[in-house]
C-alpha cells in the first residue's frame, strides 16, 4: 500500500467504525496501521491449503444442568 | 534464621519453615511488607498494598497451624505454599480493589466482588497475597513505561527498564519484596521481563491455566502464569496453580499434571537442540553468549530451524493489534486521550485491520503450529534466547542487533512472539555472564503440555550453576540491605 493509499483507508474506516481521528492522533495511527500492513504482506506471501483452517476452534457449550442420557 | 532471611530464601524454605512452625506467617508477611516499604518507592513495582488482607490471612493460618497438635509435616503436599507471600499483576481481580490493566480508564469501574482463581488457587495452598503490581497498560507493550503509574525500575539497575508487559512482577521478585508472583504473557510479557530482571518465569502451554477473573489483552493469545528466584518454586507454584475451569472459554480442561516431583530428574535422554535462523538473526551478543553458555554446559551441538518464523511473527502481531483494538473500542470512540500514549494509536490502528488480514494469520499460526510440530518429532527441547538485549534505559526509543537498528518495544519480543503464537510451554531462565553487568533470559521451551522439561531443564542448569536468579543488592542496595 502507498502512503496515500493507508491514509485513504484509515480515513474510511475509522468513520465506518464511528471512530474519531485526533488530529494529534492520526499520525500515528497512519504509523502503526503501515506498519499492519507490513506484517499482512510477510503473512499473506504464505501459501496456504484448504485444511489450513484458523487456529481458533469454536467450542460448542453444553448446559451442565442437563446430564448425559445413561448408556443403553 | 530471623524472617527477612527466610523471606530470602525462597518460596519451598519459607512454606517448610512456617509448617514446621520455626517462623510465623504473621512474622514472614510483616518482613515481607517491610521489604516492600523500603524498596518499593525506587522500583516502583506495587500499585496496591493488600497489608490488611495479607495480615488477617497470615493470622488466620498461624492459628491453624498451632492449633494443630504436632508441627504440619514438610511434605510437598501439605499447603505446599503455606506462609508464602505473593503478588500479582494488576489485571488479577483482587477482591475489594478496583481491576485496573494499568491503565486509566478502568479506574472508573467498581472494585471486585472476587479474586481471580488463580489467586484462590495460590491462596488455598497456602499463599498469602500482599498485593498488585505494575503493568504495561491492558498488557500491550515490553517496558513497563506506564504513564499513569509510572515506570517500573529495574532492581538490578534502577535506570533500566523492567520489561513488561508484567514489568512489576518481574521486578518484585528480583528486589526481593515478594518470592512468587504472578503474570500474563500474549507475546512475551512474562518471558521478556523475566529476561530483564534476572528472574525465573513459566508460560505454561495455551489454554492450560484457567484466566478466569483476570482483564484479558487477546483471548487468542494470553496466557497467564508464575514467577519465581528458583525453578523449584516456579514448579511448586505453577503445580498450585493447575486444573480446569469451564468458566475460560480456552481453558483445555486437563486434570492437574504435578511437576514439581518430577523436576529433580535430569537431561538424560532429553534431545535438545538449539533455534538457529531467524533466532540466530535477531539476538545481540550478550544474548548469543548466553545461549552458547546454557548449551555447552547441556552438551548441545544441534542446532535446528523453524521454517516460517518470521511469518509467525507477524501472525501474532496482527491478531494481538486487531483484538486489542477491537475490545477498546467502546472507548476509543469516546476516550481516547485517556488511553496510554505509548500505545493508544496502535490501539486504534488495530481496530480498523481488514478481516482477510487476521483470518489469514490465524490459518498461518495454525500452519506454522503444524510444521513446528513436525519439527520436534524427534527434538525435546530448544533453546533461544528471551530478549534480544538486556535491560535498556527508561526511555530508550531504539536498539542495534547486527548492525540494524530497530525500534527498541517492540522488538524486546522479537524472539518470544513466535513461540507464544503457537502456545508451547516455556520457562525463561536467568544467565548472568562474567563480562556483563546485566542478567539476560535463555527460553527453554517444549511441545505442548510438556511444562515437565522445561521445569527439568532449568533445574539442571541451576544446579549446575549456569542459571541463577539472585536478589539485587549491591548495585542499588535493594534487598539485603532493607
Amino acid at each position: 500500500m502507498t502512503q496515500a493509499e493507508i491514509e485513504t483507508y484509515v480515513d474510511a474506516a475509522a468513520r465506518v467504525l464511528a471512530l474519531p481521528l485526533a488530529p494529534l492522533h492520526r499520525p500515528g495511527v497512519v504509523h502503526y496501521f503501515g506498519l499492519a500492513a507490513a506484517m499482512a504482506e510477510i503473512v499473506g506471501a504464505q501459501q496456504l491449503g484448504l485444511d489450513d483452517e484458523p487456529a481458533p476452534v469454536f467450542v460448542p457449550v453444553s448446559p451442565r444442568a442437563i446430564p448425559l442420557p445413561a448408556a443403553e | 534464621m530471623n524472617p527477612s532471611e527466610v523471606l530470602d530464601a525462597g518460596a519451598a524454605r519459607i512454606a517448610d519453615a512456617v509448617r514446621r512452625r520455626e517462623v510465623s506467617a504473621t512474622e514472614l508477611i510483616r518482613a515481607s511488607l517491610a521489604r516492600i516499604a523500603a524498596t518499593d518507592p525506587r522500583i516502583n513495582a506495587f500499585t496496591d498494598i493488600t497489608a490488611e488482607r495479607a495480615l488477617g490471612r497470615a493470622a488466620a493460618l498461624d492459628s491453624k497451624l498451632a492449633a494443630a497438635s504436632v508441627p504440619a509435616p514438610s511434605s510437598y503436599s501439605s499447603l505446599p505454599l503455606a506462609g508464602v507471600p505473593f503478588a500479582a499483576k494488576n489485571l488479577f481481580d483482587i477482591e475489594g480493589i478496583t481491576t485496573r490493566a494499568g491503565s486509566k480508564i478502568e479506574r472508573d469501574k467498581p472494585p471486585s466482588h472476587h479474586d481471580a482463581l488463580l489467586i484462590e488457587r495460590m491462596e488455598n495452598a497456602g499463599a498469602i497475597l500482599v498485593g498488585a503490581l505494575n503493568m504495561d497498560e491492558y498488557a500491550y507493550g515490553f517496558t513497563t513505561e506506564n504513564s499513569h503509574d509510572g515506570p517500573t525500575r529495574n532492581p538490578h539497575d534502577l535506570s533500566r527498564i523492567a520489561g513488561g508487559s508484567s514489568g512489576g512482577s518481574a521486578a518484585a521478585v528480583a528486589a526481593g519484596q515478594v518470592p512468587l508472583a504472578l503474570g500474563s504473557d500474549t507475546n512475551g510479557s512474562i518471558r521478556v521481563p523475566a529476561s530483564l530482571c534476572g528472574v525465573f518465569g513459566l508460560k505454561p502451554t495455551y489454554g492450560r491455566l484457567p484466566r478466569t477473573g483476570t482483564y484479558p489483552f487477546v483471548a487468542s493469545l494470553d496466557h497467564l502464569g508464575p514467577f519465581a528466584r528458583t525453578a523449584r518454586d516456579l514448579a511448586i507454584a505453577y503445580d498450585a496453580l493447575q486444573g480446569g475451569d469451564p468458566r475460560d472459554p480456552a481453558c483445555a480442561q486437563r486434570p492437574v499434571e504435578s511437576v514439581a516431583p518430577l523436576i529433580d530428574r535430569g537431561i538424560d535422554g532429553l534431545r535438545i537442540a538449539t533455534l538457529g535462523g531467524y533466532f540466530d538473526e535477531h539476538r545481540g551478543p550478550q544474548a548469543r553468549a548466553a545461549l552458547d553458555h546454557v548449551a555447552t554446559a547441556l552438551g548441545v551441538d544441534r542446532r535446528i530451524e523453524l521454517p516460517g518464523v518470521e511469518r509467525a511473527r507477524a501472525a501474532a502481531f496482527l491478531i494481538s493489534n486487531a483484538e486489542g483494538g477491537a475490545l477498546h473500542l467502546p472507548d476509543l470512540r469516546t476516550r481516547a486521550a485517556d488511553f496510554e500514549p505509548l500505545s493508544r494509536d496502535r490501539f486504534i490502528a488495530g481496530a480498523l485491520l481488514p478481516a482477510a488480514w487476521i483470518n489469514t494469520a490465524q490459518r498461518v499460526r495454525h500452519w506454522f503450529a503444524r510444521q513446528v510440530a513436525q519439527s520436534m518429532a524427534d527434538v525435546d527441547i530448544l533453546l533461544t534466547p528471551a530478549t534480544p538485549v538486556a535491560a535498556t534505559p527508561i526511555g530508550a526509543e531504539w536498539i542495534e542487533i547486527e548492525g540494524r537498528r530497530l525500534p527498541a518495544r517492540p522488538s524486546m519480543g522479537i524472539l518470544t512472539q513466535p513461540i507464544s503464537c503457537i502456545g508451547l510451554p516455556v520457562c525463561a531462565a536467568p544467565v548472568w555472564l562474567p563480562h556483563y553487568r546485566l542478567p539476560i533470559g535463555v527460553q527453554i521451551i517444549a511441545a505442548p503440555w510438556r511444562e515437565d522439561l522445561v521445569l527439568r531443564v532449568a533445574q539442571a542448569l541451576e544446579a549446575m550453576g549456569v542459571v541463577a536468579a539472585p536478589i539485587a543488592s549491591s548495585t542499588t542496595g535493594i534487598g539485603a540491605a532493607a
